[in-house]
């Protein structure tokens, strides 16, 4: 033993490259040693859920800094970190993220973007949403403004990718959660979008509800342009179903007796109740126009152009305010078009004749009364009568065959009768005209077809010099 | 220290070595050792550092110095004592022998 403490003295001199070798080693492996064990800590962190996660390692001392979403979040990153083979010890500068409260998230359309802003609870459920918000906005820019935050509500994730799939349905607007409260305001894209929302509403997940929903539908419109150039009726916008497209064209048709109508309508949801028979009210307005717009929107129908002569503008709203369904709001801006050169007897008569070709004065069947689509011919004749200040004119009431010879030549006198009535009351001097009937003594065409009745039941215009 | 052994294997085998090789010279070698005093001063040194290893006071990368140097030092020392004790026990043989 003595021996053991005799040798022991002696080997101090070894202790010299025993410090050469020692520096030698700390020299070369700090650097590895650290970067080995920053790698090891990171992927011991792979599985764990946390943002803004950093490790710092000096010797084998980590410093792991991070935020967490819950406690036992934190405290088992920070183990896992622990039990990294090597790690001498673990400096904690960890924190759990703020809990928001109340938790609100909020995604906001404008014309080009979207912006996703507010809280979101977790790191994979924020990338979600942002993935679902590019897929449901195809080619619309998709801002986030999402910070992390505790507290959400349960079930928060479908929640939040239901309303997305909303805000694709708006145009502009801004949908809010605030805990389990969702608000939504704005203007849907499409006609129907409002409604879509609504019913998409009801799936929200159980514990979330409506505390508002403002969205509003864009409005109905229904627009028809009478371009006296082309002759034509250019119908453009909305129509609630196929039935009602069908009667507004009809009616078209019927009331504009020269000009080509251009159907550029489409169904949709969302019209105003009393829509249809607006619209063909309007349109007799408008056929009495030499040129005009009609546009409904919503409830307000704004009815602008030329009338014919004078007394037209007055009669025209008269007529359409005494009309109109309940609610509908009428925005007359009707001006008189300048009075057209006099002609001589001549081209007087050719212009009534063209008109009179061209579409026939109705009246209700066997009756007296004047139907309301030939108001358009009316004018137009009126119009014609005005450039002829000279000449006196017959008003000349036909009818077929069909009913006995006697009713038929007093149908016919009354008739004549009521067009002349129509064109006094217009302005022109009772004077200038005479009412004859007829009867079916004078047939333009065979009275054995129902085609040639109806040419035969006719009111011609004569020019008496 | 798993770790340390496994990172660090190279330098450890070099240190036990330089352990044997010096034990082995320390029993015929006929120089001044150092004093009681002085090895009992060195004793508490290394206790010292020891401890101040087993309880992590030293921080970061000097904590890792420590630690490292004293397992280089641990094995140097088992090193020297194998080597002596093998040296002696040669030249006992070799005694008896002879």
């Amino acid at each position: 033993m003595h021996g053991f403490f005799r040798w022991s003295s002696k080997w101090w001199p070894g202790t010299i490259p025993l410090v050469i070798f020692w520096a030698i080693a700390a020299w070369m492996n700090t650097g590895p040693l650290e970067s080995d064990l920053a790698a090891r800590s990171t992927a011991a962190l792979k599985d764990t859920v946390l943002d803004k996660s950093r490790v710092a390692v000096a010797g084998r001392d980590v410093t792991f800094a991070a935020d967490a979403f819950s406690e036992e979040g934190r405290r088992g990153a920070l183990a896992a970190v622990e039990a990294v083979p090597g790690v001498r010890l673990v400096n904690d500068e960890t924190r759990l993220i703020p809990e928001a409260k109340p938790f609100v998230w909020s995604a906001e359309r404008d014309v080009v973007r979207v912006t996703l802003s507010g809280s979101s609870p977790l790191p994979s459920s924020k990338g979600r949403l942002l993935e679902a918000a590019r897929a449901a906005l195809g080619g619309v820019e998709v801002l986030d403004q999402m910070n992390l935050s505790r507290g959400a509500p349960p079930r928060f994730d479908n929640a939040a990718l239901l309303l997305l799939d909303q805000v694709g349905k708006l145009k502009d607007g801004k949908i809010t959660i605030s805990d389990n409260k969702v608000s939504l305001s704005g203007m849907a894209r499409d006609l129907g979008g409002r409604e879509a929302i609504a019913a998409a509403l009801k799936n929200l997940p159980e514990g979330f509800s409506v505390a508002a929903n403002e969205v509003k539908a864009p409005p109905y419109i229904f627009q028809a342009y009478k371009d006296p150039v082309a002759v034509t009726l250019t119908l453009t916008g909305y129509v609630p179903d196929n039935n009602v497209h069908a009667a507004i064209v009809a009616a078209a048709g019927r009331k504009f007796f020269s000009e080509k109508v251009v159907d550029n309508l489409k169904a949709s949801l969302g019209a105003p109740s009393g829509f249809a028979a607006a619209v063909v009210l309007a349109l007799g307005g408008l056929s009495r126009l030499s040129t005009g717009t009609l546009v409904v929107s919503d409830r307000e129908v704004k009815l602008s152009g030329d009338a014919f002569y004078d007394a037209a503008p007055s009669q025209i709203r008269s007529n359409l305010v005494r009309d109109f369904p309940q609610g509908f709001q009428f925005k007359p801006d009707i001006s008189v078009k300048p009075a057209a050169a006099p002609v001589d007897a001549t081209v007087c008569q050719q212009l009534f004749s063209e008109l009179l070709a061209k579409g026939t004065i109705r009246f209700e069947s066997a009756r007296s009364t004047l139907d309301p689509d030939s108001a358009g011919l009316l004018d137009r004749l009126i119009e014609t009568a005005l450039r002829c200040p000279t000449v006196n004119i017959e008003i000349a009431g036909h009818t077929d065959t069909a009913g006995e010879n006697a009713a038929n030549q007093a149908l016919s006198e009354k008739r004549a009768q009521a067009v002349m009535d129509y064109l006094v009351k217009a302005g022109l001097p009772a004077g200038r005209f005479t009412a004859q009937g007829y009867g079916s003594t004078q047939p333009v065409s065979t009275n054995d077809t129902d085609e040639g009745k109806a040419q035969n039941r006719r009111i011609e215009f004569v020019v008496k010099e | 220290m798993v770790y340390l052994a496994t990172f660090h294997w190279g330098w450890l085998l070099a240190s036990l070595l330089l352990g044997l090789a010096m034990g082995w010279i320390a029993v015929v070698q006929r120089g001044q050792g150092v004093s009681k005093l002085v090895a009992r001063g060195l004793s508490v040194l290394v206790a010292a550092l020891v401890a101040a290893a087993i309880a992590r006071v030293v921080p970061g990368r000097a904590g890792y110095w420590l630690d490292l140097g004293l397992v280089m030092f641990a094995l140097y020392l088992a090193g020297c004592t194998v080597g002596s004790w093998l040296r002696n026990w040669v030249l006992s043989g070799h005694a008896k022998a002879a």
